[in-house]
Parts: structure tokens; C-alpha cells; sequence
């Protein structure tokens, strides 16, 4: 039999268990984990040195302090013993909860702001200027394997008909305007997500002069999902942690 | 209505391919550099001697770098009448998930022409690179364009090894070929699912977007990143396929592939598909050649031109590879050879694992620098011919040109819509596969 039907009913169920279940290690390859310094690192000065995007920093004691919103994954500090174990639900809904281990930080942020929506959500992509694999894994909860409407997530296509902002990519001076007018056309209540290390700190292009720094300095922001990129699965979590449905908040 | 005709600003060297007689290849003796400077009203096409005499392409390549933001990268033609208005579509907008404009010249019905405006997105990448070492340069090299990284590492690469004289392992030659076809076969699946959602194939779209998610699974098992950055690095490799991470990877693409075919007949068996896409978005061969379009475009009119064959390097010169091509010029020809060539990558694919090079310390010399300190290095990235071109001065970067597949096809694409309904956009835009991210480097 060669049909459509046919052929989806063939390859039975893809979708993921995610989040009623773990993420799987095929769903979270190594590097779509943050790392960990391993508890005693031999050569502390080296380590931070070692990162390009001065993403390590020394803690108290002989520590080591990893700024998740920075990483880029570029695993040069594997060489220092750190590991990627980073799990899945690694959003914060504030800049200062990426550090890891954590600073004392200010007044929360809003923890779970769209609460009042419940059982659906719907979001529209902003690409301020992303290298293109952000958009790609957004877009990819969209596939039979993450089924993102499962979980009443939707996709719309005007920022008018939506109530999630996700934001991809280091913003140029040129995206500045329209990023800013995409966030105005939302309705309230409304909420945006950094997607990846570049709209929370500009990642690999952080020093770079005619860049925004950060998204922050745009509009609002209500979650910080670190990464370059984000596993799919962590967007999800990320969407899932505005309405309070986070499996991280879920479990804890 | 009348119209201001532009092509003369066209016909440099160029112009002189016959009309009717177009090559079957573009010559590879020739280096060839096309730049849009539509920025300032002017049309660059630029087929010279070869870049060792020529100090012209960097010129070239930092001019179009210098271009305003955002620019126009297709030619400018005014077309005025009674009605005709333009209509701004972009930058950010629905349908096209990445942030670029479209100036649609129009009556109301028809795209009377197309003007793509690029720069939205640009993060000054290649301007911040001197000064850097190869390796940090690398890490905003991949990240230039994420979904084509290991194209644009691999040419970066190619080219950094050719500048300073730096001999590579043949395991991490085979690593990069291994690299950009499995790359290949996940943007060729992402563009077929894209335009099968353009034609409301609701099933097919949802089964070609599972296999491109399993492929990104595939690479990052393999590589432990979804996107291979990091999977690439100068000289020797960073991380060694073990054979048994390679025979769950043959094992893997097998599969996959098996699955691809059955989707790819009922595609084809589809009437309401293959009759949306076909004569929607034509390029003609004629026009490809002149205008120095690459890669499945190029090679959907007919044209057997790919990197891999026609600068091969190794290990592209030991392996057999099928070129898929088709004559129609249209968005079906173009999703045809992207079908095809997902066969054909993994064919190349399991000759790679096959033939694994035993030797972990046999290295394999550079390409000769085209200069004192400059190298070039070239590959057939997803989307055709990439181009970069690295000056070294004390082991560290001096300036950095790149001339990507983009860049070449933005004119034929405008092109391809003139007097088209609005409904032809996104079959156009998705057989295409054009990044802005490249563009806007
Ligand atoms: S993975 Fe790279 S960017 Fe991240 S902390 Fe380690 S060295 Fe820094
Ligand atoms: S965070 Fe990384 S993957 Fe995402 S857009 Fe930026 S560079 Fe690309």
C-alpha cells in the first residue's frame, strides 16, 4: 500500500513523551547542555581563560561560576574536566538566574505571567538577527516529534492574534524598530522569550560594535532559554514555564 | 506602463557566454565573483582572470560588505502605471520565519517585479574578524549561517590551511565531507518540507519535517551538536568517529534513506503537488548561466555544475558521485534535484564510512595560497558554490571575504517572479533556499 494515511499510520507514534518524561539523550544531544565544572578544577585561571566568550568567572572559595546566558557552547572547557549536564529545563525567568552557581539577585521577575491563559498559548517568531539554527529548532516544535499543539501551543502569523513573543537572534540596529513594533502589536497579557545566547547577551557576537547588547534593552523580557541553540525541547519548557505548566516547576 | 530596462548594466565579461550555446559547466579555471551592489544601483558581475592576479575580488567582496544596510540584492527596475503601487513585505513577516523585506512592485494582482532588501540582519560578522585567531574566528564562522555551518567552516577552513601551509588529517578531510552531506540531506529535507507546507500537503509536509528532525538527531549523536558547530576544526580533528558511532550512523542514514524514497514517490504521484510547482518560479538556463546562479538552482536548469566535481577536493576526488539534473528551471526541477541529491549525498555518505581512512596520522597537503599569507577555499554548500577567501598575517586573521550561494542567486530569484500571481512567493522562495543570514554577514 503506498498512500499518505498509510505511510503516517506505518511509522506509528513519533512524538516525543516530553515533558511527562525526561528528555531523551537523542532529544538533548551534549552540547544542547550547559556546562559543569567538575568540584575541584586544577587550573582555575586557565579554565576561565580558556572560554571565549568570558563566560566563567571565579566564585568564592576556588569555584567557578558559569554564566549559562553567555555559553556557547564551544566546549573548549571540556578540557578542564567540566561536563555537559545541563538538563533540558534550563529557562530562568530572570538574566541573573543563568549564573550558575547563583548571585544574590534583586526583586523576582514575574514568575508565571500568563497564568490566566491556561490551556493555550499562542506565539509568533521574531528573528532580530539570528544565524538561522534558532529559527529552525522554534520551528521545529512544529514537527511530529515535539507536536507542540499537543500542548495547546500554536503558531500564528501576525504578533496581533498572539500572546508569546519569541525572539531569536542578536538584535542589529536594524531590527531594533521592527522588533520593538512587533512587541507593541501583541495584545496583553503578553510575554517574550530570549531564545538562545544571542538576544540575552549577543553569544559569539557580544563585543561586536553596531549590535544591541541585549534584547532586555528592547522590550521586557519573561524567560531566558541559554543555548546556541536551544534544544527544541527547552523552548518547549520555556513556553510551558509562562503558563506555570513547566516540568521543572511541575516536579519541584 | 513603461519600463526602464537594466540589463546592460549586466553585460561585463560575462555577457560574452552564448545565449544558446551556455556551457554545460561553468569553467573552473576562472575564478568567478558575483556581487550585488544593487546598494548603489549598480550590477557587478565579475568573471576575471584568476583571484592570484586579481586583487579585484577582495575588492569586490569588501565593497559588497560595505554596502548600505539595508540594500536592495536584485537589480532595480522601475516600473510605473496606472495603479501600480509598492508593497513593503517584511521584515518581519509571516510565511518567511527569517527577517529580510521584499519590495513588490504591483497593480493589485500580479508581482509585476520583485526587489529582495537584505541587511536587516546584519551582525558585522566578517568586519570583526581580523585580529583573531583561525580557531575564535571559526566560532562566528559557524555561526554565520547555522543551518549551512559546516559548508561555511569547511571553505573557511580550506581556506585558513591554504594561507598558512598547514597540512590536514585525511580523517579530518573525511570528517568535513562527512559533515556537509549529512548537512546537505537536512536542508534538502527542510526545503521539500517547507514547500510541501506551501502546497497545503499537510501529511507530506509532517513526514518530511519528522525525517529532517531525525537527521539533526542523527548529527548530534554523532557530532553532539544539533547544528555541527564545533564539529569541524583546522588541521586535525577534534572528535574521532569510533567505529561503532560509525556503523550506528550508517545504520541510521540507511534507514532514513528507505524512508525518504516512499515519501518522495507519493510526492511524486501527487497531481495537485507537482502541477503547483510546476512552471511556478522559472529560471531560464540562459539566465542562470549569464547571471552566475549555483547549486540546485543552477543545476535545475540543466546545468551540471557542483563544487564536488568541479573543484573537488579531497576526499570528493576518490568518491563517485551522481549529479542529479533537471531541465525545467521551474520550483519542480529544483525540488527534484534536492530530492536527488539527498540519494545521491547518501551514496557519498556511505562511501565515506566505507572507506574511513585507516592511517589516523597520514595528512594530506594544502591547496597552494592564491598569494603571500591568502588562501581560498571553496565547497558546494546546500544552496551551491561558497567562496571564502582568508588573509593571514602572523597566524592570525587579516581579512576574511565570502561570496555565498545567496549572494549569487537573490537576481535570478527576483527574476523567477516577475509577473507571477502572489501565490507563487513561497513555492519560489522555498525551492530556492535562500538564507538571509548569508547575506547579511
Ligand atoms: S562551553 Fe565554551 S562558552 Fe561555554 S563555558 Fe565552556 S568554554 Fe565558555
Ligand atoms: S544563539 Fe547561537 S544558534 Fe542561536 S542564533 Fe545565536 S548564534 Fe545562532
Amino acid at each position: 500500500m503506498s498512500s499518505w494515511v498509510g505511510q503516517a499510520i506505518r511509522r506509528g507514534r513519533l512524538t516525543t513523551r516530553y515533558p511527562a518524561e525526561p528528555a531523551t539523550e537523542l532529544e538533548l544531544p551534549m552540547l544542547a547542555r550547559a556546562p559543569r565544572p567538575p568540584a575541584v578544577v586544577p587550573d582555575r585561571l586557565g579554565a576561565i581563560a580558556a572560554c571565549p566568550v568570558a563566560a566563567l568567572s571565579a566564585a568564592g572559595g576556588s569555584g567557578i561560576r558559569a554564566d549559562e546566558g553567555r555559553c556557547i557552547r564551544c566546549a573548549r572547557c571540556a578540557a578542564h574536566g567540566f561536563d555537559f549536564s545541563g538538563s533540558a529545563e534550563c529557562s530562568r525567568p530572570d538574566r541573573a538566574g543563568l549564573l550558575v552557581p547563583p548571585v544574590p539577585s534583586g526583586p523576582g521577575a514575574r514568575a508565571v505571567p500568563l497564568r490566566q491563559l491556561g490551556r493555550s498559548v499562542h506565539v509568533f517568531l521574531v528573528d532580530a538577527g539570528s544565524c538561522n539554527a534558532c529559527n529552525h529548532e522554534v520551528l521545529a516544535l512544529t514537527n511530529p516529534y515535539y507536536d507542540a499543539q499537543r500542548l495547546g501551543i500554536f503558531f500564528t502569523n501576525s504578533p496581533r492574534h498572539a500572546d508569546v513573543l519569541l525572539v531569536v537572534g542578536v538584535p542589529t540596529a536594524e531590527m531594533t524598530e521592527p522588533v520593538r513594533r512587533a512587541f507593541e502589536a501583541l495584545p496583553s497579557p503578553k510575554a517574550v522569550v530570549a531564545v538562545g545566547v544571542c538576544p540575552i547577551g549577543g553569544g559569539v557576537f557580544q563585543s561586536t560594535p553596531g549590535l544591541a547588547g541585549s534584547l532586555e534593552e528592547l522590550v521586557p523580557v519573561d524567560a531566558f532559554v541559554p543555548g546556541c541553540p536551544p534544544a527544541p525541547v527547552s523552548v518547549l519548557d520555556a513556553i510551558l514555564g509562562l503558563l506555570g505548566r513547566s516540568r521543572a516547576r511541575t516536579e519541584g | 506602463m513603461t519600463s526602464r530596462p537594466w540589463s546592460e548594466s549586466l553585460r561585463g565579461p560575462a555577457g560574452a557566454l552564448g545565449t544558446e550555446h551556455a556551457p554545460a559547466y561553468l569553467p573552473i579555471d576562472r575564478a568567478f565573483a558575483l556581487v550585488n551592489d544593487y546598494g548603489t544601483g549598480r550590477a557587478l558581475l565579475w568573471r576575471g582572470p584568476a583571484p592570484a592576479e586579481a586583487n579585484e575580488v577582495a575588492t569586490l567582496w569588501r565593497r559588497a560588505a560595505e554596502a548600505p544596510r539595508p540594500h536592495r540584492v536584485a537589480p532595480e527596475e522601475v516600473v510605473e502605471g496606472y495603479g501600480v503601487f509598492t508593497f513593503p513585505y517584511g521584515p518581519i513577516s509571516m510565511g518567511v520565519p527569517e527577517s529580510g523585506r521584499f519590495d513588490v512592485r504591483t497593480y493589485g494582482e500580479r508581482i509585476l517585479t520583485l526587489g529582495p532588501v537584505a541587511g536587516f540582519k546584519s551582525r558585522r560578522i566578517l568586519g570583526a574578524l581580523p585580529g583573531l585567531t583561525p580557531e575564535d574566528a571559526l566560532l562566528r564562522v559557524e555561526r554565520l549561517a547555522g543551518n549551512f555551518s559546516a559548508a561555511h567552516a569547511a571553505a573557511f577552513l580550506a581556506a585558513v590551511e591554504s594561507a598558512a601551509a598547514i597540512e590536514v588529517a585525511r580523517t579530518e578531510l573525511w570528517t568535513r565531507a562527512l559533515a556537509q552531506e549529512l548537512e546537505r540531506i537536512y536542508n534538502h529535507l527542510h526545503q521539500i518540507a517547507r514547500v510541501a507546507e506551501a502546497a497545503s500537503q499537510n501529511v507530506g509536509l509532517a513526514q518530511t519535517h519528522a525525517l529532517a528532525e531525525e537527521m539533526l538527531r542523527i548529527e548530534g549523536r554523532t557530532f553532539g551538536h544539533r547544528w555541527l558547530f564545533g564539529a569541524l576544526a583546522p588541521g586535525a580533528p577534534t572528535r574521532r568517529l569510533d567505529p561503532e558511532g560509525r556503523r550506528w550512523l550508517g545504520r541510521a542514514l540507511r534507514e532514513l534513506s528507505g524512508r525518504f524514497e516512499v515519501l518522495l514517490e507519493l510526492f511524486l504521484g501527487s497531481r495537485t503537488f507537482v502541477d503547483r510547482l510546476q512552471t511556478t518560479g522559472v529560471v531560464s538556463r540562459e539566465r542562470a548561466v549569464r547571471w552566475g546562479a549555483v547549486g540546485p538552482v543552477l543545476r535545475a536548469t540543466g546545468v551540471a555544475w557542483d563544487d564536488r566535481l568541479r573543484a573537488p577536493s579531497v576526499p570528493y576526488t576518490d568518491l563517485f558521485l551522481e549529479l542529479p539534473r533537471e531541465d525545467g528551471g521551474d520550483a519542480l526541477a529544483r525540488i527534484l534535484v534536492r530530492a536527488h541529491e539527498v540519494r545521491s549525498s547518501a551514496l557519498l555518505l556511505e562511501q565515506l564510512l566505507d572507506r574511513w581512512p585507516g592511517d589516523a596520522m597520514a595528512r594530506e597537503a594544502p591547496a597552494p595560497p592564491v598569494g603571500p599569507g591568502r588562501g581560498l577555499g571553496r565547497v558546494e554548500s546546500p544552496s551551491g558554490d561558497l567562496v571564502y577567501e582568508v588573509r593571514l598575517t602572523n597566524g592570525r586573521i587579516a581579512s576574511v571575504g565570502m561570496r555565498s550561494a545567496s549572494h549569487a542567486n537573490w537576481p535570478v530569484f527576483a527574476e523567477s517572479l516577475r509577473h507571477a500571481v502572489f501565490t507563487d512567493f513561497h513555492f519560489a522562495w522555498e525551492s530556492f533556499g535562500l538564507v538571509f543570514a548569508e547575506t547579511d554577514a
